[in-house]
């Protein structure tokens, strides 16, 4: 049983598939055994439109909602799956799991820097990159009279802009600059002090042009921060990924502001694949001298997955609750239907159709309305594709501001279908057995 | 007639229901043959079993005791999903309200038992093209129920009680709900199908100008048979 | 006139008894929406509440000013109790509290959820008048609450741990327990649990509380003991939490704070509490826009459409009666109060039911909605919810059969008996 779990585990996009053509082959299956033709249900809910209409609609509600909700999760789990890179080791302080909570001191990094099984790219640069990471608050500008706003922004102080793009795969987009050696440029900011160079993701230079009211930040923008004005050199090509909303500065000027002047929160470094990253990270884990902890990227950002699942198994159980409510309602629809149509059922069964196959005809005609407002669903659904929100991926103490992309996927739809006949043959299937169970000399009366 | 094997052979039939502590006899002991294309008609008040009978017959009901025979086949005997696969070959069915589905357009309506038959596409075609000549509604073959006066859905009717070719067609009261014209017409269709088909017809009926119409008429009265009048003058 | 009236509900009864599997499938269908929507609001008006300010118990947040987690010297908190009032006239807070967060393992060999837990650190007295909904427990409640600050004021050691956290870790009142630290590295603390929170702070049946002085002491230790002080013992606090009278109180404070010379490196920022819960919430904003705005909506929509769908099969079905009743002398208004009546009948019911037994079961027995979002729990269905249920249930009833209820109204006697003729 527990191999079989985790087979379905394995290939839970397979089982879908299968699940959703069988279903699909099964409903034409039962289409040539019934016999009866399935135009006589299509054409009765024609008939009676205005029930089929409202019970096709309760499931087309409750599938375009449940649509939605897991294109948002799944747009939470693309984020947490993009955002590592393979080969890389994430290095944090003993007894943290998030960089958020990590600080590593010079010495440490120092140590682990030279460790054989680090690799260095075409171009001779060892994928080395040792960062900070903080979260700062950030006033929101606010029309004259409103409410104060602040968001928290996530800062990554950087070393070395250059390896850290490398490192993390993330490249500036057309037109943008690293920030400089130094971190500030020449130029009139809050105080008068020079600005901070940074650069951005695109989730969060959207959000912060939202704030003013116009475009995303562009190069050569500025914003304010911390009582200091930063300048934007670049946006970060960091779409679907965590990046895509934080800045990132220099460290050691990010440090001063932001409580971390001497040591780091995590060292970033790249073996040679996910095998040599796993060795590595238990390399760095035993190393006597120091107390550390290391994880392969991708390990550190799948464990930020856990927000998702607590939102899918709510969303699990709000559209299996909703699901329960859509049964009942159609139910009201098949029983009032098969009331309604007793003597065709009677004269059926006198010309010789088995009780199986009137099980079949009324069972297939729920099936019918609910595949029926099931696509609809599907497709009121897909509108959500491509929005965007705001939410927080966490996991094992720590978390990550975040802005995703609701991503509704094939197999979002797949299952919204699959709910949706689920639910038509549940609560067509008692109201179906009712008909079968009629008598035909009585029911002609 | 006589010396024609009987196609229906009712054997000694009872058939009582009960009611709390009371038995209900509808039927008592009651024999009946009908020979191979007889028109039959089936009289008697309301009550007095003759739907009973021919229902049994038709295999929508089983006796209580006795026995029901058509052809060779001990119908009285089989199970509830046999008799339903042994109607649709065997048994043609006209009813006083018709009871076509009324989604269905009278094509479809009469084509419905040769679902359950295991015919081609084509070969339905051929059959329920030629069951609405016989009832002559070609012309309306598209047409949904809703949109045929009464005569022409129960000929729509009849054409789905011959379609299968049965051995038997019965009719419960195919005229009670129409005029009398169109009644007229429809005992006329009934007539001419038995002389041109030679298919054995069992019908029930109130109506003594319908009875007419039938080789032989059996009156029946609470659950017996009491008066059987045989017209042999048309036969001739 | 009322005896009209009972005659209609008389009327009403026989007919939702009519149809006894409709009216049960729809009163089903109903409660289990009904459910999922009052569970919905539950969330959503804890959340509203605690952002939004509440008029006679203003409660402001002093935090650090640029960054987060906020981190502020422990002298800061004795001035801003004061808050940091220098002029006479000045505005001076009726409480306060100190918060610092102290966490750690039972196990440092084996960091699992259930050997971790998280301490609020803070002055042991205030615990009954500053933690939110603390100082509303009952009599009872709030003796037993006052003999456990006495103690943990009486022995620094001692904290009073939530009953779901005590049953997580598998400890009971009266046990020691030692913690190795995590938020503060090398701060390694033994404590008596000297109680548990009534059941009836239903919030804070995963929350624990210590002693701050506890901490500080052990920080000191620890300066001695290294000869150096512990990384985070400049800034071993996160905020403090003051209370004044009033908003415009708020404001003079946040002034006098702000301007403050005391509270330069780091700067802090000085907000109402809701203001700050806002801020922490702001990432979940869309999560709960779309719990507010899509799903809330959606369940509403489709109860609308399970009760709409019910009562016009019901209508239909009833045609031939509704046309006697014309006959016999009852108007369209009547008919039309006879479907309006069993629809709103079975939804009232049902709402009513529904967020009733929602209130006993997710509350009392399943101890709240596991909806881990934000530091939130667990969420719990409010007093009020029963109203709801019967606000929803009798409304999407009135929305659902308005159609029905005037096709019903508008039957006319002639269509119908033509039809039967």
């Amino acid at each position: 049983m527990l191999e079989f779990l985790k087979l379905v585990n394995a290939h839970w996009r397979d089982v879908l598939y299968v699940l959703l053509a069988g279903s699909l082959v099964f409903m034409a299956l039962l289409a040539a055994i019934g016999k009866v033709p399935v135009s006589y249900n299509v054409r009765n809910l024609v008939v009676r439109w205005k029930t089929t209409i409202m019970t096709a609609l309760a499931f087309t509600s409750v599938v375009a909602l449940m649509t939605v909700m897991m294109a948002f999760v799944n747009g939470l789990y693309s984020l947490t799956e993009n955002s590592g890179q393979p080969g890389n080791v994430v290095v944090l302080s003993s007894g943290s799991n998030d960089e958020g909570f990590s600080n590593l001191a010079f010495d440490d990094v120092r140590n682990v820097e030279r460790m054989p099984g680090i690799i260095s790219d075409s171009e001779g640069d060892r994928m080395v990159s040792k960062e900070i990471f903080v979260v700062g608050n950030q006033q929101i500008p606010v029309a004259p009279g409103e409410k104060p706003r602040r968001r928290f922004v996530q800062i990554r102080g950087i070393e070395n802009p250059q390896i850290a793009g490398k490192v993390h795969g993330l490249k500036l987009q057309p037109g943008g600059q690293w920030f400089s050696e130094a971190g500030v440029e020449q130029g009139q900011g809050d105080a008068g002090q020079n600005l901070i160079q940074a650069v951005m993701g695109n989730g969060l230079a959207a959000e912060m042009g939202r704030d003013l009211g116009t475009s995303p930040l562009a190069v050569g923008d500025t914003f304010s921060l911390a009582d200091r004005t930063w300048k934007v050199t670049g946006l970060l090509d960091s779409g679907g990924s965590t990046f895509d909303s934080e800045i990132w500065a220099k460290r050691q000027i990010t440090g001063e502001y932001f409580g971390k002047p001497a040591s780091y929160s995590s060292l970033i470094v790249r073996a040679a694949d996910d095998v040599a990253a796993t060795a590595l990270a238990e390399t760095v884990k035993g190393a006597k001298e120091t107390a550390l902890n290391a994880l392969t990227e991708k390990e550190y950002y799948s464990n930020m997955a856990e927000t998702s699942r607590t939102f899918l198994y709510a969303i699990v159980i709000v559209a299996l609750i909703m699901g329960v409510g859509g049964v009942f309602g159609v139910m009201n629809t098949m029983f009032a239907a098969i009331s309604q149509r007793s003597k065709d059922i009677g004269v059926l069964r006198i010309l010789g159709y088995q009780r199986g196959q009137i099980l079949i005809s009324f069972l297939l005609e729920s099936l019918v309305l609910a595949l029926a407002g099931g696509l609809l669903g599907c497709l009121l659904g897909l509108v959500a594709d491509g929005w965007t929100a705001r939410s927080i991926i966490s996991g094992g103490g720590g978390g990550k501001f975040v802005v995703l992309k609701l991503v509704v996927s094939r197999e979002i739809l797949a299952t919204g279908l699959l709910l949706s006949l689920f639910m038509g043959a549940l609560g067509g299937f008692i109201p179906a057995v009712s008909a079968m169970r009629l008598r035909a000399l009585e029911s002609l009366r | 007639m006589s010396d024609s094997e009987p196609i229906v052979r009712v054997v000694g039939v009872h058939k009582y229901f009960t009611r709390g502590a009371e038995r209900v006899d509808v039927l008592q002991n009651l024999s009946v043959d009908v020979p191979n294309g007889e028109f039959l008609a089936l009289m008697g008040p309301s009550g007095s079993g003759k739907t009973t009978l021919l229902n049994l017959i038709a295999g929508l009901d089983t006796p209580s005791e006795g026995e029901v025979w058509v052809g060779d086949e001990l119908i009285s005997a089989m199970s509830e999903a046999q008799l339903a696969r042994w109607r649709t070959r065997s048994i043609g069915f006209i009813f006083q309200f018709y009871h076509l589905l009324p989604v269905l357009s009278a094509y479809e309506n009469v084509e419905l038992p040769l679902l359950l038959l295991p015919l081609t596409t084509a070969q339905r075609r051929a059959q329920v093209t030629t069951a609405m000549e016989l009832v002559g509604l070609t012309d309306r073959l598209s047409h949904r129920p809703g949109q045929l006066s009464g005569g022409q859905q129960q000929r729509v009717g009849i054409a789905r009680a011959i379609v299968t070719d049965p051995t038997l067609i019965v009719a419960d009261e195919p005229t009670g709900d129409l005029d009398a014209r169109s009644a007229d017409e429809i005992l006329k269709l009934l007539d001419e199908l038995q002389r041109s088909l030679q298919k054995t017809i069992i019908m029930v009926t109130h109506d003594p100008k319908a009875a007419e119409r039938a080789q032989r008429i059996l009156h029946l009265e609470k659950g017996q048979l009491v008066e059987q009048t045989v017209r042999q003058l048309e036969r001739a | 006139m009322l005896g009209h009236l009972a005659k209609f509900l008389v009327i009403i009864f026989k007919n939702v008894r009519r149809n006894l599997v409709r009216s049960t499938l729809t009163s089903l269908g109903t409660m289990v929406l009904v459910l999922v929507v009052t569970s919905v609001w539950s969330v959503l008006s804890f959340i509203d509440a605690q952002t939004s300010e509440k008029a006679n118990d203003f409660k402001v947040l002093v935090t650090e000013k640029n960054k987060a987690p906020s981190r502020l010297p422990y002298a800061y908190s004795s001035s801003l109790r004061e808050g940091a009032a220098r002029n006479p006239g000045d505005v001076r807070p009726t409480d306060y509290m100190t918060w610092a967060f102290y966490g750690g393992t039972l196990d440092p060999t084996k960091m699992t959820r259930e050997n971790f837990i998280f301490l609020i650190a803070g002055e042991a007295e205030k615990v009954p008048t500053m933690m939110d909904e603390l100082d509303q427990l009952g009599p009872a409640d709030k003796e037993r609450l006052m003999a456990a600050v006495e103690k943990m004021k009486r022995q620094r050691n001692g904290c009073v741990i939530g009953p779901t956290q005590l049953k997580t870790m598998n400890k009971r009142v009266g046990d020691r327990i030692k913690i190795s630290g995590l938020i503060f590295k090398g701060i390694d603390l033994e404590f008596e649990i000297v109680d548990t929170f009534p059941d009836a702070a239903q919030r804070y049946a995963q929350t624990s509380i210590m002693n701050i002085e506890y901490l500080l002491a052990a920080l000191d230790e620890y300066k001695v003991k290294n000869k150096k002080p512990h990384p985070q013992g400049a800034a071993p606090i996160a905020f403090v939490v003051l209370r004044v009278n009033n908003r415009q109180e708020f404001e003079r404070l946040a002034e006098q704070i702000t301007a403050s010379p005391l509270y330069t490196s780091p700067a802090v920022r000085c907000e109402s509490q809701a203001s700050a819960i806002s801020s922490f919430l702001e990432a979940y904003k869309d999560i709960f826009w779309g719990m507010r705005w899509l799903l809330a909506p959606a369940v509403l929509v489709t109860l609308s459409l399970v009760i709409a769908n019910a009562i016009s099969i019901s209508v239909r079905e009833r045609r031939m009666e509704i046309a006697v009743l014309k006959v016999l002398g009852f108007r369209p208004g009547h008919v039309m109060m006879l479907v309006l009546g069993e629809a709103l009948l079975i939804g009232a019911a049902s709402g009513v039911f529904s967020a009733g037994a929602a209130y006993l079961l997710i509350n009392k027995g399943a101890g709240g909605i596991p909806f881990p979002i934000a530091w939130f729990q667990r969420f719990f269905i409010p007093d009020q919810a029963p109203l709801w249920g019967l606000a929803v249930g009798a409304g999407t009833a009135f929305v659902g059969c308005i159609i029905p209820a005037w096709s019903a109204r508008s039957v006319r006697v002639a269509d119908v008996f033509s039809k039967i003729a």
